[in-house]
């Protein structure tokens, strides 16, 4: 056998073992697609893989639910998703601009201290944040989801590493030289250095708080301020005496997959980042 | 650069402030409350289209204006009100409380006495019901809403082809299953759900146990008790000869069940056909309902498996208004239909009986629907819940878990020794004093 | 080396015999990077360190009831010492769900790590169809943007015999399914949902690292006559060795963390309890017996025990990944 019959061989079994991953993590999708299809009884009677004709029903049905109130969670999760990433990158840029570019006194346990944030499950955080926003009396307001979410100890390692390794510390020099301000520096310099490495936090801390289930679930009581994840479950588990909506469930778990897919295909360039070399590959 | 950023944080804290000004638990509080005055109260519900029942209400009484936010259900919103009383503040000031909440709920403070506004609705209510939210004392706690008399379900056409009838007491609740089973391996008469503490509970009411009780200053708890243990050997027996299933309801599973006819008969309360009609809808006209099973089929008696009462929460700032609105919601005749016509529960009043004459819809061919509901509700046996009801649920849903899991008999009876010890060891750390 | 700025400190600043101006504004420059740190700082200390204190105050107090507990103000808070450390140490459920867990993370992050190195080096090998590579590594990204309830609400579904196509699939193949919620597969299943979620984040990090090496360092070994796999094994996994390491911290992390899977594919089986994972019973003490104390100190010491064992392992490993512009 030749070297090339070897290296074609190879490289179709690359490609198939590719194609298997791709199937096995394309099968649950694949699933609530063809669910999402299918009227309530035949969710339950029809064999699983047989797609049916009834997505726009219940896609109505959906939409029909209390007035729409699925849309409104799918906005207050854009909201929350959206606000909190975006403040939480600026938190995080200028976080880790300083950690990565200045010396200082404290800033080896600035940075410690922030890096054991990392490990701190949001479960445990859940309480302790209900009783103090519930000090500020903002329990059960868009506060506060938004607040605990604007700072991510992750957000800020990543950002530490994107600055140390997207801006030359000469041109921080330079600029320091020009006369201008620290803070003109970081908006007109720094920032457009870091500027992939910052929407790779964002889209992080934006996929983050999308997930996030424990922290709205707490906090809020009014389930006209709900994200989705929240949303769903209530619908899943009503408690003994209402059925289980599973055909609502199901089509609103595909809906709710969807801006995330396509958050994915056109930022896509964006993840690809290097968790040890420090930096993003655009 | 502290010049650039000052205003984004004023802002920030301005906007958080403002915020907070305007929730409503912040309102000034007045508790001189003329008629006059304008009150804002919210009401929290898991009860379908509860917010309609309410516009019943907001539109005759401009002054006391209700919001309901909806529910996931029981646990989450006392789970939610508990964390609130711990804080201080965001509890809302009427709340549905399932009954066998209502002892945690006063224990940690969070129900207004309104003894003074509806302690006259005593007569209104069977007995029962109105002890779950006294406690037996003179408080009162709240108004009941609803109750969950235990009834039984079941496949008229797959019991007729077998040639069974509704089965009159537990001995013939097992020859059925067996038939059943023998006669159709798929088929099961039910499922022992390890996840459902509450209708469990329900069976130890109807064979007369109460697992909790007030001796003087102390609690008792009487899980591991005879009556208990009866209905445990029974379930664990059945399941262990595999002729019912051993797999938690309301699962997509036992949807599917439902669906294609493999689930033929389910121990229930009188909520149940939406909960059918819900989950299989295309069955509809093949169940029929009928009294439970009996031990004793002299003294027919039943449990209750959900069921609630509307309370005021004590960080109500407009608890007589909060009261009026209980007491309207939970005895007036017009609410009563709301009640029963569009949030689907069955109410606890007295008058249920005249309001609700034609049966529910997935039942429609059975015209004593409602009558077999008010004999079943007139046998419910008395039962005192404590003040760790979830401890204790929790508690059973792990050990009879692990119990369905293994199909052991034995390991059903033992199980009620673990969800005892774990009842009574939690009050004990908590300073109750616990006799027995 | 480093490329950090050295700020001079003030008091050498003004030793100096040069303007007082120069002073003021190098100790204005020594302020900057605390400038830039406390939007940060503040709202860590709010949410994050003061929410952990609390926890850790929390974990020292217990509720004492008089009497019935039944009137107003019944209840009170009290100092508890260390009782609610004891307790959750002693609860017998405990070690069962820490090894439960350590179980769980030893068939999650090899093979997770595994798949997800797997593929990227498929990926990166297979450069010449790009159709396929793109079209791949989306869809194995892809469940990353799944939340983790939704995610298990999914596969729950897949996992149930009577209404998972797997299980139609194996018997019209003549095949009994096996009951993956019962006691024996339970681990497993619950383990599928974390690996299907988190094999294309890493796989995505793994490829980056891939692809900025320079080609010119296989092509040698290739004229040489190595195999693919010999370079794979010799030349690419070496290389991107330090984002393994950073990927298998925060996989470790994320593994002690599970709470989400199992509390989501509880209600569909018998085989999950309470405590099933250390993280549940703090949910399970908090949440459903209302008990905040011992939910606090079971926290406290699973925040302990991530801590350990996350930088004991870095310090292993010569803490090469987290300091690694220095």
């Amino acid at each position: 056998m030749t070297v090339l019959a070897v290296k074609k061989r190879n490289s179709k079994t690359a490609t198939l073992l590719l194609l298997v991953g791709a199937a096995y993590c394309l099968l649950p999708v694949i699933w609530v697609l063809i669910a999402s299809s299918k009227s309530a009884s035949e969710l339950f009677s029809t064999f699983t893989l047989a797609p049916s004709s009834h997505l726009f029903d219940n896609l109505a049905d959906l939409s029909g639910y209390r007035d729409g109130l699925y849309w409104r969670w799918m906005a207050n999760t854009a909201l929350y998703a959206g606000v909190g990433a975006a403040v939480s990158t600026l938190v995080s840029a200028m976080s880790g601009f300083a950690l990565a570019k200045f010396e200082f006194p404290g800033k080896g346990f600035v940075f410690n201290v922030i890096l054991a944030g990392v490990l701190v499950p949001g479960v445990i955080l859940a309480i302790p944040q209900y009783l103090l926003l519930a000090k500020l009396g903002l329990t059960n307001t868009y506060w506060a989801v938004l607040l605990p979410s604007f700072i991510s100890p992750y957000g800020i390692y990543l950002a530490r590493i994107f600055a140390a390794a997207a801006v030359p510390t000469e041109i921080l020099e330079a600029s320091r030289i020009d006369g201008a301000g620290a803070w003109r520096t970081f908006v007109r310099v720094v920032m457009p250095m870091m500027r992939t490495g910052l929407v790779t936090v964002f889209l992080f801390q934006f996929v983050a708080i999308w997930n996030n289930f424990m922290l709205p679930y707490i906090m809020l009581g009014d389930d006209k301020l709900y994200p989705l994840t929240v949303g769903l479950n209530g619908l899943l588990n009503q408690g003994a005496s209402q059925p289980s909506m599973y055909t609502a469930v199901v089509t609103g778990a595909l809906v709710s997959i969807v801006p995330l897919i396509a958050l994915f295909l056109t930022l896509q360039r964006y993840w690809q980042v290097d968790l040890a070399a420090g930096g993003v590959k655009a | 650069m502290f010049k650039k950023i000052a205003p984004v944080l004023a802002t920030l804290t301005a906007a958080a402030l403002f915020t907070s000004a305007c929730s409503s638990s912040d309102d000034k509080a007045d508790d001189s409350a003329t008629s006059n005055e304008k009150v804002a109260l919210t009401y929290w519900s898991w009860a379908p289209n509860m917010d309609k029942v309410v516009e019943g209400w907001n539109s005759t009484h401009p002054n006391i204006q209700v919001t309901v936010n909806k529910q996931d259900g029981g646990d989450p919103a006392v789970t939610k009100l508990l964390t609130a009383i711990k804080a201080g503040s965001g509890a809302p000031d009427v709340m549905q409380a399932e009954y066998q909440k209502i002892p945690t709920l006063v224990s940690a403070d969070a129900l207004a006495d309104i003894a003074k506004e509806a302690g006259s609705l005593k007569d209104k209510f069977p007995a029962a019901a109105w002890n779950s939210v006294t406690l037996g004392s003179d408080a009162v706690y709240g108004v009941p809403q609803d109750s969950g008399p235990l009834m039984f379900f079941y496949r008229s056409d797959v019991f007729d082809k077998n040639g069974l009838a509704a089965p009159k007491t537990w001995d013939d609740y097992a020859a059925a299953a067996e038939k059943i089973h023998k006669a159709n391996p798929k088929q099961y008469i039910g499922t022992f759900s390890a996840s459902d503490a509450g209708l469990f509970t329900g069976l130890a009411q109807q064979a007369g146990a109460s697992w909790w009780g007030v001796n003087g200053d102390s609690w008792t708890v009487n899980i591991n008790e005879p009556a208990t243990q009866k209905v445990a050997a029974y379930w664990g027996g059945l399941v262990e000869k595999g002729v019912v299933d051993n797999k938690p309801m309301y699962t997509p599973e036992w949807n599917a069940a439902l669906n294609d006819g493999s689930q033929v008969g389910w121990v229930s309360a009188v909520w149940a056909p939406g909960v059918l009609e819900g989950s299989a809808k295309d069955t509809k006209g093949k169940w029929k309902a009928a009294t439970m099973p009996q031990w004793d089929a002299a003294s027919p008696a039943t449990g209750n498996w959900g069921g609630s009462a509307t309370s005021v929460t004590t960080q109500s700032k407009h608890p007589k208004q909060a009261a009026e609105f209980v007491a309207w919601l939970n005895s007036d005749p017009a609410a009563l239909k709301l009640l029963a016509g569009t949030a689907n529960v069955y109410p606890a009043a007295n008058d249920t009986t005249t309001i609700l004459t034609t049966p529910p819809a997935f039942f429609a061919d059975q015209a004593d629907f409602y009558t077999i509901a008010a004999d079943a509700a007139k046998a419910t046996k008395p039962f005192t819940y404590g003040p760790n009801v979830n401890v204790a649920y929790s508690a059973f849903n792990d050990a009879f878990g692990k119990a369905a899991e293994s199909k052991k008999a034995a390991a059903f009876t033992e199980s009620l020794a673990t969800v005892q010890k774990a009842t009574v060891d939690d009050m004990k750390n908590s300073g109750f004093t616990v006799a027995g | 080396m480093s490329l950090t700025t050295p700020a001079p400190s003030p008091t050498i600043a003004a030793a100096r015999p040069a303007a007082a101006k120069k002073a003021r504004q190098a100790s204005r420059r020594a302020g900057v990077p605390y400038a830039f740190l406390a939007p940060g700082l503040l709202l860590f200390t709010l949410f994050l360190a003061a929410p952990i204190v609390y926890a850790g105050y929390l974990s020292l107090r217990k509720v004492k009831v008089s009497g019935l507990g039944l009137g107003a103000k019944s209840r009170t808070e009290v100092w508890a010492g260390f009782s609610n450390y004891v307790r959750s140490m002693t609860d017998p459920e405990f070690l069962p769900s820490v090894y439960r867990i350590l179980g769980y993370g030893l068939i999650v992050v090899p093979t997770m790590l595994g798949l997800a190195l797997l593929m990227a080096l498929l990926l990166d090998a297979n450069r010449t169809r790009p159709w396929i590579g793109s079209f791949t590594r989306i869809a194995i990204f892809l469940p990353y943007a799944v939340p983790a309830v939704v995610a298990s609400l999914l596969w729950g579904f897949l996992y149930l015999p009577r209404v998972s196509p797997i299980t139609d699939v194996l018997e019209a193949f003549g095949l009994t399914a096996p009951e993956l919620l019962s006691s024996s597969w339970v681990l497993w299943a619950v383990a599928n949902v974390a690996i299907w979620g988190g094999t294309g984040f890493n796989m995505i990090v793994i490829y980056t690292a891939l692809k900025a090496v320079p080609t010119s360092l296989y092509e040698s070994a290739r004229i040489d006559g190595a195999s693919e796999l010999a370079i794979a094994w010799r030349i690419k996994i070496p290389i991107v060795m330090p984002s393994l390491v950073m990927t298998f911290v925060f996989s470790l992390i994320a593994t002690l963390q599970v709470f989400a899977e199992p509390m989501t594919l509880k209600p569909l089986s018998n085989t999950i309890s309470f405590t099933w994972t250390p993280l549940m019973k703090v949910y399970r003490d908090a949440f459903v017996r209302n008990d905040i104390y011992s939910a606090a100190a079971t926290s406290v010491v699973i925040a302990l025990a991530t801590f350990l064992l996350s930088f004991g392992f870095l310090k292993l490993v010569g803490r090469r990944a987290f300091n690694q512009e220095d």
